[in-house]
């Protein structure tokens, strides 16, 4: 669905209120202040002010709290550029050509993004995945094939590099060396530890990871709301794979809508609560998908050659076939009449071939299998 | 003026011969004890005196030493009293001293000059009988358990006093009766036919039971874990006559035998999680006792909740599970205990216990399932072959379920697997395919082309570990003996392969 622009062009930064170099330096000491408000800060933007004559207001006390003038005082543009040089980013101000033009038109726009790796994808270019945390393993496996579609014909997967959803989208577009851009909830040198930070790094070396925080602020749970905006901002479609209730997902979709951005949703059974966020998009007017063919259709790109036709005996085929949902060995066995030690050595070899996996004691098809049989 | 008795004393489940001797000397009244005596044996000092004094005897006003020997063991149990009294005796000619050295003596007494009954009875039998003794004097109350030992006298005296008139001449012991076995390991109290469903882990715990592989069951709170495992016992070969010899001793020695009867049936030990590690692995300060893991030997020990349990409770079973035996070291000595039981652990999937159940949601944060599985996966999970995932039944898949087969069926198919393995393992010294090394197991497997291939494809599809690839050889090895199988096939590692965890989700491969 194509969003309906809700309330209108938001007001925005004014050209030239990053241009000259002070602006510019001073815009990133703005963006370390937590007192202010990007609201209240436009208030007076909007008036004409540039990025250097707000950071003098902050510092004679007339605008953000009494701890961002402390701050603001002691801190220069200088400190944070060399704090960007240690952790190899780059700054890209409202002001320069190179500041994505699909974000010009959001809501409550970034006036500086940081970012570490290669270039911000074009609006055509771009597509978030976004989904739940806690996601169940085909939930990852839809996300992963997504991710991996997108990238292989060449279109920037973007998402927020959180665990679940989030990684499996980038994972899956890793797997064919990108695109795909992560936009963080904190500094973009705040990259976390063991796993978390790999999957960063990689991202860095095949894409780019963004944030419109100045390296050292901490992820913190309550930026990632307003980080969902850049992540839709930046893409002409997002899709939903799964979410609970009260997921950061929906959030995510919405702004998307009301940017006017494509809205695309996985749907999966209503009775599981993950299915939630994508069951309500759709209900609002979100295209549903069934995997990345029906994306790519979709957005009218090529789809890469589908794979290859399934070898399977008689008796796997009729296995794969009486999975419906998580199934009992024993049903399995009861549906094709062999014994259930024959049973389980079918869905072993089918496990082998990565068409089944076993799911808390039950069994289920996985996105390879479905996808191929049809 | 000098006498001389046979006691025994118990350290760990055997039985010492214990030289009493008697002096009476000139001196002040006194009981002095040497020989190296243990705190309960120490106490005998105080009590056998009034408890003389009780049965009508007299008590030499002089000074008496009584001494030990060998003086370099110590001299552990309370059955030191009763050889302690008759060695006093003996040397104050109270009893003739014609036959007494033909005995041992063993049991506690009571200030009222009456033996109460003692612990570990079967192995002062045992070790009188190794020693060539005509028989042993114990409290009327042990008796039967004695009994049980073949080719020896048991006089089960009731008190001091009669104790003394049988030597005397003036007391016949009753002949003692054969007490009935406990359970003939056919009187089990549950039944697998009583379990609904669960197919695939009925299954898994009859391969279990008939290659002797330890298990863990992992699922959701109410899917039937305890349940389970319960009814693994009713599944696993009849005890045979000395099996239950030792499970009885180590019952006697702790103190946990009631009537004296042989135990017949498997133990089943089920440890809370809040166990101290003494408890679960023998020990204690004064008197060293066996353990929950020994007085689950040749049984099964069922640790319910095992996420719970201290770290060094888990650590600690890696010996037991390794030796078939704990050697549990004090200050006071060390003691071996047999400890060779099958192990049933029962864990949750996650911490809330509800990952992969598709009725409930899981509230765990991602991070924390990983650290939880990390922590399941430690070296106490290479000893377990067999890793089954329950699932919670829902209505519609119970319903429709027909009530499975009974245990007796189940028994048969087991037992004949377990002949297989006797057969194919005589004279190696192992009885059953999990108790044996890898290597010998690679040997011995008699794997088809087939099954080889799909083992090693196994390695790169599943990422099996070369421990996983042991454990799911041996399994297989199992399934073929139960199919009545020389050699293991593929379908055999196929199924045995289905028996494992799924610890590393979220490395799957790519789909599309």
């Amino acid at each position: 669905m194509r969003g309906e622009r809700v309330g209108g062009p938001w007001p925005t930064w004014p050209p030239g209120f990053t241009l000259a170099e002070a602006d510019r330096s001073a815009a990133l000491v703005l963006s370390a202040l937590s007192g202010l408000t990007p609201r209240r800060l436009l208030a007076y933007a909007s008036q004409g002010r540039s990025a250097s004559a707000c950071l003098e207001l902050v510092r004679r006390g007339e605008l953000g709290s009494s701890r961002d003038r402390r701050f603001a005082k002691e801190l220069g543009g200088v400190e944070i550029a060399t704090r960007l040089d240690r952790c190899g980013a780059r700054t890209v101000v409202w002001d320069d050509a190179a500041y994505p033009t699909q974000l010009r038109t959001i809501h409550d726009p970034p006036f500086v993004l940081y970012v570490r790796g290669g270039p911000l994808p074009g609006a055509e270019r771009a597509v978030a995945i976004v989904g739940s945390r806690r996601c169940t393993a085909l939930g990852r496996e839809l996300a992963q094939a997504i991710g991996y579609g997108l990238a292989s014909v060449g279109v920037t997967v973007v998402s927020g590099a959180a665990v679940g959803i989030d990684s499996a989208s980038h994972e899956g577009a890793l797997e064919v060396g990108g695109p795909t851009v992560a936009v963080l909830g904190g500094g973009v040198d705040a990259a976390g530890t063991g796993s978390r930070r790999s999957l960063i790094e990689r991202i860095v070396d095949h894409g780019a990871v963004v944030s419109e925080y100045p390296p050292g602020v901490p992820p913190v749970a309550f930026r990632f709301p307003a980080r969902n905006r850049i992540v839709a901002g930046l893409c002409r479609a997002t899709v939903v794979v799964e979410g609970a209730q009260g997921s950061g997902s929906l959030i995510t979709g919405s702004h998307a809508l009301e940017f006017g951005r494509d809205v695309y949703a996985v749907p999966g059974a209503p009775t599981n609560p993950l299915s939630h966020v994508p069951l309500q998009l759709i209900r609002e007017g979100a295209t549903m998908i069934r995997g990345a063919e029906d994306l790519l259709e979709d957005l009218g790109v090529d789809r890469a050659p589908g794979g290859e036709a399934l070898d399977l005996t008689l008796a796997e085929a009729a296995a794969l076939r009486s999975l419906v949902g998580p199934t009992l060995p024993e049903r399995v066995a009861r549906e094709l009449r062999v014994g259930l030690a024959d049973a389980l050595t079918l869905l072993v070899r089918l496990e082998m071939r990565g068409l089944v996996r076993s799911v808390g004691g039950r069994f289920e098809a996985t996105l390879a299998a479905t996808a191929r049989t049809g | 003026m000098y006498g001389r008795v046979f006691g025994v004393s118990v350290v760990g489940v055997r039985g010492h011969l214990v030289v009493v001797e008697a002096h009476i000397g000139r001196g002040l009244p006194s009981l002095t004890l040497t020989g190296l005596p243990g705190a309960p044996v120490q106490d005998a000092r105080d009590r056998v005196r009034p408890a003389v004094e009780s049965a009508g005897l007299e008590w030499p006003l002089r000074r008496v030493v009584v001494n030990l020997s060998p003086a370099n063991l110590r001299k552990e149990g309370p059955g030191m009293d009763l050889p302690v009294a008759m060695g006093v005796l003996a040397a104050s000619t109270q009893v003739p001293g014609a036959h007494l050295a033909r005995y041992a003596f063993a049991g506690e007494l009571s200030l009222r000059g009456t033996l109460v009954a003692t612990p570990g009875i079967l192995s002062v039998a045992m070790a009188a009988s190794r020693a060539g003794l005509e028989g042993v004097v114990v409290p009327a109350a042990n008796a039967p358990e004695a009994g049980l030992v073949d080719g020896i006298r048991v006089v089960g005296a009731p008190s001091l006093a009669e104790a003394v008139g049988f030597f005397r001449g003036s007391w016949r012991p009753p002949v003692p009766e054969a007490a009935p076995g406990v359970g003939n390991g056919r009187g089990h109290s549950v039944d697998f036919a009583e379990v609904r469903g669960q197919a695939q882990a009925r299954r898994a715990l009859e391969v279990a039971a008939a290659g002797g592989h330890n298990v863990l069951l992992v699922g959701p709170p109410g899917a039937g874990k305890t349940m389970l495992a319960r009814r693994l016992a009713t599944i696993l070969p009849a005890l045979s006559r000395e099996e239950a010899l030792e499970v009885t001793q180590l019952h006697s020695v702790a103190g946990l035998l009631g009537n004296g009867a042989l135990l017949m049936e498997r133990p089943f030990r089920s440890p809370h999680h809040s166990v101290s590690l003494p408890a679960l692995l023998g020990g204690g300060s004064a008197y060293l006792r066996p353990g929950e893991v020994s007085l689950a030997h040749h049984g099964i020990l069922f640790l319910d909740e095992l996420m719970e349990f201290r770290r060094d409770a888990i650590e600690g079973l890696r010996q037991p599970l390794e030796d078939g035996r704990v050697v549990v070291s004090r200050m006071a000595g060390s003691a071996e205990f047999p400890a060779r039981f099958t192990l049933v652990a029962a864990a949750n999937p996650c911490p809330c216990g509800y990952s992969g159940d598709p009725g409930r949601r899981c509230d765990c944060l991602e991070h924390r399932v990983q650290a939880y599985r990390q922590k399941l996966s430690g070296p106490l999970l290479d000893r377990i072959d067999l890793q089954l995932v329950v699932p919670r039944l829902s209505k519609a898949e119970l319903l429709g379920e027909r009530p499975g087969e009974p245990s007796a069926r189940m028994r048969e198919r087991v037992e004949a697997a377990r002949d297989r393995q006797r057969h194919r393992y005589a004279g190696t010294g192992y009885p059953c395919n999990a108790q044996l090394p890898g290597p010998l197991a690679r040997r011995e497997a008699q794997m088809t082309s087939r099954a080889r291939d799909l083992l090693a494809q196994a390695v790169d599809r599943l990422g099996l570990t070369g421990r996983g690839f042991d454990r799911a050889l041996k399994v297989a090895r199992t399934v073929a003996d139960l199919g009545g199988s020389d050699a293991v096939d593929a379908d055999h590692v196929a199924e045995a392969l289905s028996y494992r965890m799924n610890v590393t989700q979220g490395s799957l491969p790519r789909a599309g």
